[in-house]
This record gives C-alpha cells, sequence and structure tokens, in this order.
C-alpha cells in the first residue's frame, strides 16, 4: 500500500513545520552576500571591469566550501527527525521506502532551489550597485546555477542517505567536513584525480579562468567556453548515484 | 556516570567536594566517548590537510622559500580557517546529542553534582580531545617535514603557535558547547562553526581579530604566516581568549539553572 506522492510531499512539509529548516540555506546564503560584498569593496577599480567574470570565477571556490557543508547540514536535519523518533518501521508500513527517499529528496531540493535562486538574483544585483564595467552574460549566470544546482543535488543524496542509514548523525557529518576540505584540496589536483572528488564539482565546469602574471603581480580574468558535454555527462553520472543511493536506503532493515 | 559513583559522592566527598564533582563528570563524559566516532574524526579529518599542505608545498617549491615555515603556512591555511572550529563543534554536538536524545536531559539535570560541574565535565573532554587533534596535527606536520626533506628539528616556535592555538579553542569549545546545548540539532552548530571561522578569516583581516572568538583561532595558530603575527600582542590574546571563555561558559550555567528541561 502506498500514498498518493502529493500526500506523501505534504507529510515531509508537515514534519519539516516549526523546525526552522530554511535558516540554515538563509544563514548561509546572507554569508556569502557578506562574503561577496566584502570581495568588491576590496576590489581594485580595474577588477570591477569585469566584476561578473571575477565573482564567476571565485563564487565557484567559495561554494565548495560552503555548500558542501550547507547540504549535510540540511540533509541531517531532514534526516535525524526519522532516526531520533524511530519512525522508519511505522513509515514503512504506509509508504513504499523508495517514494519515501524521493519525498525526502524533493524536501531537501526545495531549500537548494531557493538558495541557487537568490544566487541568481544577487550577481546581477551587485552587477547593479558596483557598476560593473562589462555587461553580464546571461548563458554564463545560468551555467554557473546549473553547475552550483546539480552538484548540490547529487551531494544531497549522498548526505541523505547517509543521514538515513546512521544512527547518529556523526558520520554524515564527518564525511560532508572531509568532503568539504577534499573538494577544497582538489581545486589543487592533476584534473584526472581532481574528478574523483565529488564536492570539487562546484568548480570543476569553469567558464572563467584566471592568470596571474607574477612579475606585474595583475591578475586577469577571461571568459572560456563551457564544457557542456562534460557537464551533461556529470548530470547524467548524477542520476546513476541518485539510483545507488536510493537502492541503498531502500536495502536498509529497519 | 554511574549509580555508585553517586552513592560514593554523596557518602565520600572527598576534602575538595568540588574538584571530587567534577573530576567524577570528566571521568562520567570520558566514558560516553568509549566506541564513538570521535577519536577516528580527529584523527582522519587532520591527515587531509596534511596530504594536501605537503602536496601544495612541493608543487610551489620555487616560491615558498623559507622550508619549516613554509610548510606550516601550507598547513594551517585551510586546517584553521575551515575546519579547526567545525571539528571543534563537532565533538560538541556530540557531547549534547547523548543528552538530546530520550530523556537524558532530565538525567542529567536530576545528577546529584553542581551545574558547573557538568558545563566543566563536557568542556574538559573537548578539551582533552582537542589537544589529542592538535598534538596529531604537530605530528603529522613534523612527518611531513621529515619526508618532504627538510633539515633538522622544526622551529620551537611553531610548537608554541600550535599550543596557542589548543589554547584558543577553549573560548571556542565553551561557545559551541552553549549552542549544542540550546540547539537540539547536532548539524546546524558546525554549520555555525564553519561560517564563524570563515568570518574569522575576514575579521582578522581587519585587524580586529581579538573582538571574534572564531578568529582567535586563526591568530593563534599563526595561520598562513612565516613570522609571529601576535609578537607583543600575546597579553591581549590570552585576555581575549579568556573573556570568551568566562563570557560562554556564564551563559550556559545561568541557561542551565534558569530555563526548564525540554525533553
Amino acid at each position: 500500500m502506498s500514498l498518493p506522492i502529493i500526500r506523501q510531499l505534504s507529510a515531509e512539509q508537515k514534519k519539516a513545520r516549526h523546525r526552522k529548516i530554511w535558516l540554515v540555506p538563509l544563514g548561509f546564503f546572507l554569508f556569502e552576500v557578506i562574503w561577496m560584498l566584502w570581495i568588491l569593496t576590496t576590489a581594485h577599480a580595474k577588477e570591477l571591469v569585469t566584476g561578473y567574470l571575477m565573482l564567476f570565477y571565485q563564487l565557484p571556490i567559495l561554494n565548495t566550501v560552503i555548500l558542501s557543508l550547507m547540504i549535510t547540514v540540511i540533509a541531517s536535519r531532514l534526516s535525524d527527525m526519522e532516526i531520533k523518533g524511530d519512525t522508519l518501521k511505522l513509515l514503512y508500513t504506509m509508504q513504499r521506502p523508495a517514494g519515501f527517499f524521493d519525498c525526502k529528496y524533493v524536501a531537501g531540493t526545495k531549500y537548494l532551489l531557493f538558495f541557487t535562486a537568490g544566487h541568481g538574483m544577487l550577481i546581477p544585483v551587485y552587477g547593479k550597485i558596483f557598476g560593473f564595467g562589462t555587461p553580464l552574460k546571461i548563458s554564463m549566470l545560468f551555467s554557473y546555477l546549473a553547475v552550483t544546482l546539480c552538484t548540490s543535488m547529487i551531494l544531497l543524496a549522498i548526505q541523505q542517505t547517509l543521514s538515513l542509514i546512521s544512527n547518529s548523525q556523526f558520520l554524515p557529518l564527518i564525511v560532508g567536513l572531509a568532503g568539504s576540505f577534499l573538494g577544497l584540496f582538489s581545486l589543487f589536483f592533476p584534473a584526472p584525480v581532481a574528478r574523483l572528488v565529488i564536492w570539487g564539482y562546484f568548480a570543476a565546469f569553469p567558464c572563467v579562468e584566471m592568470d596571474w602574471n607574477r612579475d606585474t603581480r595583475i591578475i586577469q580574468y577571461n571568459e572560456v567556453s563551457f564544457p557542456l558535454y562534460a557537464f551533461f555527462a556529470f548530470a547524467a553520472a548524477g542520476i546513476f548515484i541518485y539510483g545507488i543511493c536510493r537502492t541503498i536506503t531502500v536495502k536498509k532493515e529497519v | 556516570m554511574s549509580r555508585y559513583d553517586l552513592v560514593d559522592i554523596q557518602t565520600n566527598p572527598g576534602p575538595f567536594p568540588a574538584l571530587t564533582m567534577l573530576s567524577r563528570c570528566i571521568r562520567a563524559e570520558g566514558q560516553k566517548l568509549k566506541h564513538s566516532l570521535i577519536f577516528p574524526a580527529c584523527i582522519i579529518i587532520p591527515v587531509i590537510p596534511a596530504i594536501m599542505g605537503s602536496f601544495n608545498y612541493l608543487q610551489n617549491i620555487g616560491i615558498l622559500k623559507s622550508q619549516w615555515y613554509s610548510l606550516w603556512t601550507q598547513f594551517t591555511l585551510f586546517y584553521s580557517t575551515f575546519f579547526y572550529a567545525p571539528l571543534i563543534a563537532l565533538y560538541c554536538s556530540y557531547m549534547w546529542r547523548l543528552e538530546h536524545r530520550n530523556n537524558n536531559w532530565n538525567v542529567f539535570m536530576s545528577t546529584p553534582v553542581s551545574i558547573p560541574s557538568l558545563y566543566l565535565g563536557k568542556l574538559a573532554v573537548i578539551f582533552y580531545v582537542t589537544v589529542i587533534t592538535q598534538t596529531w596535527v604537530g605530528f603529522l606536520y613534523f612527518t611531513a617535514g621529515k619526508l618532504i626533506g627538510l633539515p633538522g628539528l622544526c622551529p620551537l616556535e611553531i610548537i608554541f603557535w600550535l599550543f596557542r592555538g589548543t589554547a584558543a579553542a577553549v573560548a571556542i569549545g565553551a561557545l559551541q558547547l552553549l549552542l549544542s546545548m540550546v540547539i537540539r540539532s547536532f548539524s546546524v552548530p558546525i554549520g555555525i562553526a564553519l561560517i564563524g571561522s570563515v568570518m574569522g578569516m575576514l575579521i582578522s583581516n581587519k585587524g580586529l581579530g581579538l573582538a571574534w572568538p572564531y578568529s582567535l583561532m586563526l591568530m593563534g595558530m599563526n595561520s598562513n604566516k612565516t613570522t609571529n603575527s601576535l609578537a607583543g600582542s600575546g597579553l591581549p590574546f590570552i585576555t581575549s581568549a579568556l573573556f570568551f571563555f568566562l563570557l560562554f561558559y556564564l551563559i550556559a550555567i545561568w541557561i542551565l539553572r534558569t530555563k526548564d528541561v525540554r525533553t
């Protein structure tokens, strides 16, 4: 027996009431607002001419550290209620385990969507406020948002699985923290090694490259073509990872 | 804390009852950590910056000329800025998670020991685990330096920086214990620690690090610097760490004394 999907989603919505989960993405978003403000107020006038390129270069690096942990926290908040309340036995009598996993995932994705949409609005707003010299390329903005959302969703599937299969939230948090660390360092790895670290994918599809001249100490940002096919391959791998995560959770003995 | 320990405290408190209570609380909190994942975490997580820091050092050996000091910059660059405080937050969240589950708050608050002893017992164990973590970081740093082929022993000054970073952890431990006590979620205080750490970097760059607890760890560890950034500011640093420790400790004690428990 299983409930209609709408009722299952509604149940997830009700479970999250009064838990103030939205404060997590909001807090991280406000942090990024402050971070960008700091970057832009300390930037030279020459850098502000290519302000959008600078943001599209720096934000993915920041996301590698910040978003990995934010996703871990969201997944933990959503899943911990089931672990603490030992509700899975009861839920699985009314709901298919796979349906439960999907609905929980949708509940988490909602926060990621709001967060990404906030980014999408913030970047042009800062462009207007600081008067960037070059216009914003919409394709570049969308490719940045697509990479951020896609990587976040894949990480959410992994973290949700870890949070649902472990009795303590300690393990998922360690994995999230270590993943965030590895993701950041993977940016310094040779490309074939870096591709093995999923937490580093926020910055794996650059549409901007930095050229730092050691003698003049001048940084220049240049646009590069977005690796569209590589990104599609990554998204396809994400679907596969989601399937594995769901299977692991469904097969877990409750 | 076992039933027998409680009976023992009441019947045989010793010459210093407060100290006896505290030592029993520390022992009880230590027992709660048995078979937990805290120790694997404090061993595994610092290995990542050790490998990456050494790798980064080797990649940039042409620019990094100060040998042991340069290796230190690569070790602490990310560890202190992003992961030291969240790691302590992880320990603190674990310590309170046990009380947040089932009806353990009732048991915790009805234990016949003083409230400061309960809180300080947890803080002492956090500090103990932090000391292990920092010692491990020091060992990894030294081993990495020798494997890379740096000459001689690492400068004593760096050991002092490591010690100073550990001292700053007292303030962060008190803050994170307070947050994990008030916020019943395991993960949210860890997220707060990460944001606090990154803001700590911005604030210490502005020269206001002593006014922000999370900056104290970066400053204490002399993160990403080859010369002592706290030269001549040792006393303000210690004063700031003590101030934040006392502030968060007193707030926590006040909450424990005045607010009713939620189980």
